[in-house]
């Protein structure tokens, strides 16, 4: 709701987690559903709207296959940009509508595991979703739950600046990205991070949420953690307005 | 447990790699070490070419190596697939291998030849046994950290920090 | 080797060598890759498939060596074989599926593979714009992983999709066709 324009782009195919979406309520039933596309479907009915949305949720697949295409991603992007920051901007691009989509599954899954024991009886439908108000709960929202679902770990850090020149910023750490982990950048293009795609999926979680924000990735090696990462989350003016309004009216 | 170096030679017979891990050999040049690899390369076509091939019925029937001797014979299978020939080499049927090993006074050297071309050549102590878990790991980091790095062209030579990061890390771990 | 011995190596490596991640991070992230081509080719979905299929080719040249590395196999004896392998230990250890080899021609040389599961295509729907179901082929990139893996061990094969589950079709199926032995490697044959 906060960027139309970026939200359009990932218009051209859709997901199954934007059923999740408020905005967009489901048909009672399903079959009406698939009756008003044009689309055709197996007469087995084997559609995602036939499949659990949680199917997948602990299911696994090979580190190897993820590797490969995430390094595809990186060279095509790599065909179409000029530089090293033309490169980190497409893959933060690339990471953002992923964000959009995690978001709803992650508000899906919080939802449906709280109402089952505390709601059983009424319809989910009509509990609130568990949506963030102020920042600190949606930066924990991405360093727990969001970095437990993509990469079974909570993120190993989050901090304020401590600059009183910039109170938006604010900064995730990955010690060891996965995205990164047998990624080795040429010397060349040592600024490069790629973990920019992880970037976009924050960014894209905090635009989902009505958080404005822009998100990017740093190297901060160590000698323990060579591939040391740092997200630096930077929000939007309108948000940090929105933040002291609710802080004066003790909103949580 | 000393291993000297390692180095990899690409389908063409280019060195790609070349990497000393413990001291005990002399120093080559660098062009010393692009000719050896382009030597060892010529040299293991021709003992690979010298290695007799297998007959056709063989191969189908006595199911050479110990993990396929399950496989039931197929018949009429491999004949379409060796062009005017009685004898099935490379494919189907067992590789035949070349030169694998090379030894002196002072050094060990062994080859390993990946099915895809790729060869890794270790440069150990005489002494030392169990090569092979050597040079399995070394294909499996390579396979890790020099084909998924989306940096990496294939043929070209080797330049990833994180292959030779973790490559020294698991040597000096078992020393 | 049988399809039971392959089925077996292949459980085995899955359980025992292969690191995981969450297959949902997968599965979203190959539907950026083809979201993000479908943009960049203005839904010109021929032009995605062909995308899609040279993107596989690249991964497949790498990803043989990872197979090669992980799975210590040799070098199979026929064709048949190399179906048995493909299915059983290479689609199981990168994607934790094991598609049904089937339909093979009287020369040996063609076969499909059956998906009943395809974790690339979870949580998908085409897009509704009367021609997505025609024409694009939503896992392509499977069809070129298979040629570009296959020929780094002297294999050229044809490979495409006949349906696909995304389409409205019954079941995802791919042919898979060899046409013929590298051996330019090799010096000539003697006569």
């Amino acid at each position: 709701m906060a960027h139309p324009p970026r939200h359009s782009a990932m218009l051209s195919l859709s997901n199954s987690g934007s059923s999740a979406n408020s905005d967009k309520q489901q048909p009672p039933q399903q079959i009406q559903h698939i009756a008003n596309t044009g689309l055709r479907v197996p007469s087995n009915r084997k559609t995602i709207y036939d499949r659990h949305l949680n199917r997948s949720r602990n299911a696994e697949i090979s580190r190897s296959s993820f590797a490969f295409l995430f390094g595809e991603m990186v060279t095509y992007a790599q065909r179409r940009v000029t530089g090293i920051q033309d490169l980190e901007k497409r893959l933060n691009e690339q990471g953002y509508p992923m964000g959009l989509r995690l978001l709803d599954l992650l508000y899906y899954r919080t939802i449906t595991s709280s109402t089952s024991s505390s709601l059983a009886s009424s319809s989910t439908s009509t509990a609130p979703p568990n949506r963030p108000l102020r920042i600190l709960p949606l930066l924990h929202l991405i360093h727990g739950p969001l970095w437990r679902l993509l990469f079974n770990r909570p993120a190993d850090a989050l901090e304020h600046s401590v600059s009183p020149d910039t109170p938006n910023e604010y900064m995730i750490t990955d010690n060891d990205p996965l995205v990164n982990a047998y990624v080795s950048v040429p010397k060349e293009m040592h600024m490069l991070n790629c973990a920019a795609f992880v970037a976009g999926i924050i960014e894209g979680v905090c635009d989902g949420c009505g958080f404005e924000a822009k998100v990017t990735a740093h190297n901060q090696p160590t000698e323990l953690w060579p591939g040391r990462t740092i997200f630096l989350v930077r929000f939007g003016e309108s948000v940090m307005e929105r933040e002291k309004v609710l802080e004066r009216a003790g909103i949580k | 447990m000393t291993v000297f170096s390692l180095i990899i030679i690409n389908k063409a017979g280019g060195l790609v790699y070349q990497r000393e891990f413990q001291p005990g050999l002399r120093k080559l040049s660098t062009n010393d070490y692009l000719v050896l690899a382009g030597t060892f390369h010529g040299v293991h076509a021709i003992t690979r070419s010298i290695t007799p091939k297998l007959p056709l019925s063989t191969a189908s029937t006595a199911a050479t190596t110990p993990t396929s001797s399950n496989m039931p014979p197929t018949p009429g299978i491999p004949n379409s697939f060796t062009p005017g020939s009685a004898f099935t080499f490379p494919n189907p049927g067992t590789p035949a291998t070349g030169l694998e090993c090379l030894e002196t006074d002072k050094f060990r050297l062994t080859c390993f030849q990946t099915l895809t071309g790729t060869k890794f050549l270790l440069f150990t102590d005489p002494i030392m046994g169990n090569i092979d878990v050597v040079m399995k790991k070394v294909y499996e980091l390579y396979a890790d950290y020099v084909m998924k790095n989306p940096f990496y062209q294939l043929e070209m030579p080797v330049r990833c920090e994180a292959f030779d990061r973790h490559l020294g890390g698991w040597l000096r771990g078992r020393t | 080797m049988s399809a039971t011995k392959a089925s077996r190596i292949g459980e085995e490596l899955w359980k025992t060598r292969i690191d995981k991640v969450n297959a949902e991070l997968v599965t979203l992230t190959y539907g950026t890759i083809v979201a993000q081509l479908c943009q960049d080719y203005d839904s010109n979905y021929q032009e995605v498939n062909k995308q899609l299929d040279k993107m596989g080719y690249n991964i497949g040249m790498r990803l043989i060596e990872d197979f090669l590395a992980k799975s210590g196999v040799g070098r199979c004896s026929n064709f048949r074989e190399t179906a048995d392998m493909i299915a059983k230990v290479g689609f199981k250890i990168f994607l934790n599926i094991s598609p049904t080899v089937t339909n093979w021609t009287s020369d040996n040389n063609q076969f499909s593979l059956v998906f009943d599961e395809n974790p690339l295509a979870d949580f998908v729907e085409l897009p509704d714009d009367g021609r997505a179901q025609d024409e694009l082929w939503f896992s392509n990139i499977l069809c070129g992983v298979l040629r570009g893996a296959l020929e780094m061990v002297q294999m050229q094969v044809d490979a495409h999709f006949v349906s696909d589950v995304l389409r409205g079709d019954d079941a995802t199926e791919m042919r898979v066709s060899l046409v013929r032995y590298i051996e330019d490697e090799m010096p000539p044959e003697e006569e």
